[in-house]
């Protein structure tokens, strides 16, 4: 079946600034990826790591500089495939309350994209509610602010107003940024609703593993722009086949007492893309760094069944993991 | 006859806070930030602060160093470091002890740095340790190469290194008691892992006390011998952290713990949430706080909440008490 979102080689280069301007930095290199209808797919990475370029460049809302993306099958080549795009695919932004014009009412607010894409709009009040309910919101909020807004429920109308188009896909940049455990829970179960009933596909752009546990069918993990290791979110979570992988899992402090971490996972910060290490660009940070790490770069290369991974030792890695789930 | 059982010493408390009551003047009415709160934190112990937003807690670390915003009024009770109410303290005597006594650690250090003066000059003025000091502070916590870091400007650090030049800044002045609030929730994963293991590392040399303000639950899970949990203004739950992870007594605790997408198993699905909302702290429910979103609500939660103790080192602030 056609994806719904098909990233193929995928480039972003940005414009160094002051003396640097004539160079460009390539922020995301050569990402390929693919969501399929009713899939939910967790991008992950640090700061810096490119994911929420990679968001926009999807929007149309940063050039890219190489590759295709396609939407269920066409190119989003020029104005039409990304007015066609930007109608069926909405987009949750990381700071909900900054998101939402402070002068606007909630309910105008959640039908504005029928307006901003001149659709017909006979009872925008009815659709208002509507909108709200789906969300879980009660229709009185319709004549409110968004100051007058939690975190929680700002997150909600940014929910309602990704839905007015009734998009295919709802592009997620940290759904659950800045909002408290109880919140994050009602928004998770909220995204998982609508995709049970409406068969929504998500990308979720996140640092944070937890939800990704929680949300994600597949999680493709960037490193300095570049696709580092890709799989089905339970065996990359069982078995990670790349060091950096592994690392990141282990790095996430647990809420148990009983299994505090004795050592370091990772150490170091992820390097700037002006000075990109030479070779594999991890193994500056590496726990298992080799000689050949630090002058060849490894490829993006199959580990299993759906799964890549980019780096010499994923295979061995990937069968020290098995050799351990056997033993146990 | 029997030898007298040794007595294990007390912890002698670096900083107490006593039935401390803090309000806002709001339209609507006083806003209670903080109603009869009493927390203590010894020497050499690490005391989480945990709860979520609008709980109250980052009122509660401001007022441990006397930093409440103007419009905050102490209705009631006090803060003593080793027995001086730091609320009552003249103006001049306060600011010499903070920093040099109490210091804090702030979720974002861009915020705290002067942005037109380099990382050393700031750290110069802020302490007046010599270069020297200051350089071997900066790699005690993990800086490499403090003297480049040293002439450089806050924005040329990333937001971990940032980090660590103000827990360096906090301990430079040796003070006994250092307040994080929320040290780590700008960080990216790998450094605050960082950051924790530097914070856990930094006790074996640093005999003060350390208190840690946070909403995350797995940051207090690594760092802390005790935690009070915190709703609507008021500690509703103390106890070594063991204790809250895996006993937690108030049905709040249970519900924020049972709630962690990080605890849940993906495979059930659906994750618990806490149904309605934090009252408004201005219209506080006549009883216990949490009783319009407990599960367990007795009629009796309507009347005052008496606190229980159900082991010497614990308190709950519930109806059910130790069940």
């Amino acid at each position: 079946m056609t994806p719904v979102l098909h990233l193929a080689n995928l480039s972003v280069d940005l414009p160094g600034s002051g003396f640097l301007s004539r160079l460009r930095l390539p922020v995301l290199c050569d990402v390929s990826l693919s969501v399929a209808r009713g899939e939910s797919v967790a991008l992950v990475g640090e700061s810096g790591s490119g994911k929420t370029t990679l968001a926009r460049a999807v929007m149309g809302l940063q050039p890219t500089s190489g590759g295709t993306i396609a939407f269920e099958g066409e190119a989003v080549g020029d104005r039409h495939g990304l007015a066609r795009l930007r109608r069926a695919a909405s987009m949750m932004f990381q700071d909900a309350t900054a998101s939402l014009s402070p002068r606007l009412t909630v309910g105008y607010l959640v039908t504005e994209p029928l307006r901003i894409h001149g659709q017909p709009l006979p009872d925008p009040d009815r659709l208002a509610r509507d909108l709200l309910a789906t969300v879980g919101l009660p229709p009185a909020m319709a004549h409110r602010y968004p100051h007058e807004l939690s975190g929680g429920q700002a997150r909600r109308v940014g929910v309602a107003r990704a839905l007015a188009l009734r998009p295919r896909l709802v592009i997620a940049d940290e759904p659950t940024a800045g909002l408290d455990v109880s919140v994050q829970a009602e928004v998770l179960n909220l995204m998982a609703d609508l995709r049970a009933d409406i068969g929504l596909a998500y990308l979720i752009i996140t640092h944070n593993l937890a939800l990704v546990r929680h949300v994600a069918d597949r999680v493709v993990v960037l490193y300095l722009g570049r696709v580092v290791e890709e799989g089905p979110t339970k065996q990359v979570f069982a078995r990670p086949a790349h060091p950096y992988t592994a690392s990141l899992i282990a790095a996430e402090p647990k809420p148990d007492p009983r299994r505090r971490r004795a050592d370091l996972a990772i150490r170091g910060e992820v390097p700037s893309i002006l000075r990109r290490p030479q070779g594999c660009e991890f193994h500056t940070r590496c726990p298992i760094v080799q000689d050949i790490c630090r002058h060849a770069a490894p490829a993006l290369t199959a580990t299993g069944p759906g799964r890549q991974a980019r780096c010499h030792f994923a295979a061995n890695q990937n069968q020290q993991g098995e050799h351990h789930a056997m033993e146990h | 006859m029997t030898p007298a059982q040794p007595v294990p010493a007390q912890p002698v408390p670096a900083l107490s806070v006593e039935h401390l009551s803090v309000g806002y003047a709001a339209p609507g009415g006083t806003v209670q930030a903080l109603r009869d709160v009493s927390l203590a934190v010894a020497k050499g112990e690490v005391l989480g602060i945990m709860g979520e937003s609008g709980c109250g807690k980052s009122t509660l670390a401001a007022a441990m160093m006397n930093l409440l915003p103007a419009a905050a009024r102490v209705t009631a009770g006090a803060v003593r470091l080793n027995g001086t109410d730091l609320l009552r303290l003249p103006r001049a005597q306060m600011r010499a002890l903070r920093g040099r006594a109490v210091a804090m650690v702030f979720q974002d250090p861009m915020t705290a740095f002067n942005p037109v003066l380099t990382v050393g000059r700031q750290l110069h003025d802020f302490t007046g340790a010599a270069p020297a000091a200051i350089a071997a502070m900066l790699s005690r916590v993990g800086i490499p190469d403090p003297d480049r870091a040293l002439a450089r400007y806050p924005h040329e650090l990333s937001g971990g290194m940032r980090q660590r030049v103000a827990i360096a800044a906090a301990l430079l002045m040796q003070p006994q008691v250092l307040i994080a609030d929320e040290p780590t929730t700008a960080l990216d994963v790998t450094m605050e892992a960082q950051i924790i293991h530097l914070l856990r590392d930094l006790r074996a040399t640093f005999d003060g006390a350390i208190v840690i303000v946070t909403h995350h639950l797995g940051v207090i899970a690594e760092l802390c011998d005790r935690v009070a949990v915190m709703y609507a203004g008021e500690v509703v739950e103390v106890g070594p952290v063991d204790a809250i992870f895996h006993d937690a007594r108030h049905p709040y605790t249970r519900a924020l713990l049972a709630c962690d997408p990080a605890v849940v198993d993906p495979s059930s699905g659906r994750l618990p949430a806490i149904g309605g909302r934090i009252p408004d702290l201005a219209h506080l429910p006549p009883g216990c706080a949490f009783a319009p979103r407990c599960a367990v609500a007795l009629p009796e939660c309507q009347t005052p909440v008496p606190r229980h103790s159900p082991t010497p080192d614990r308190t709950v602030l519930c109806h059910r008490g130790a069940a």
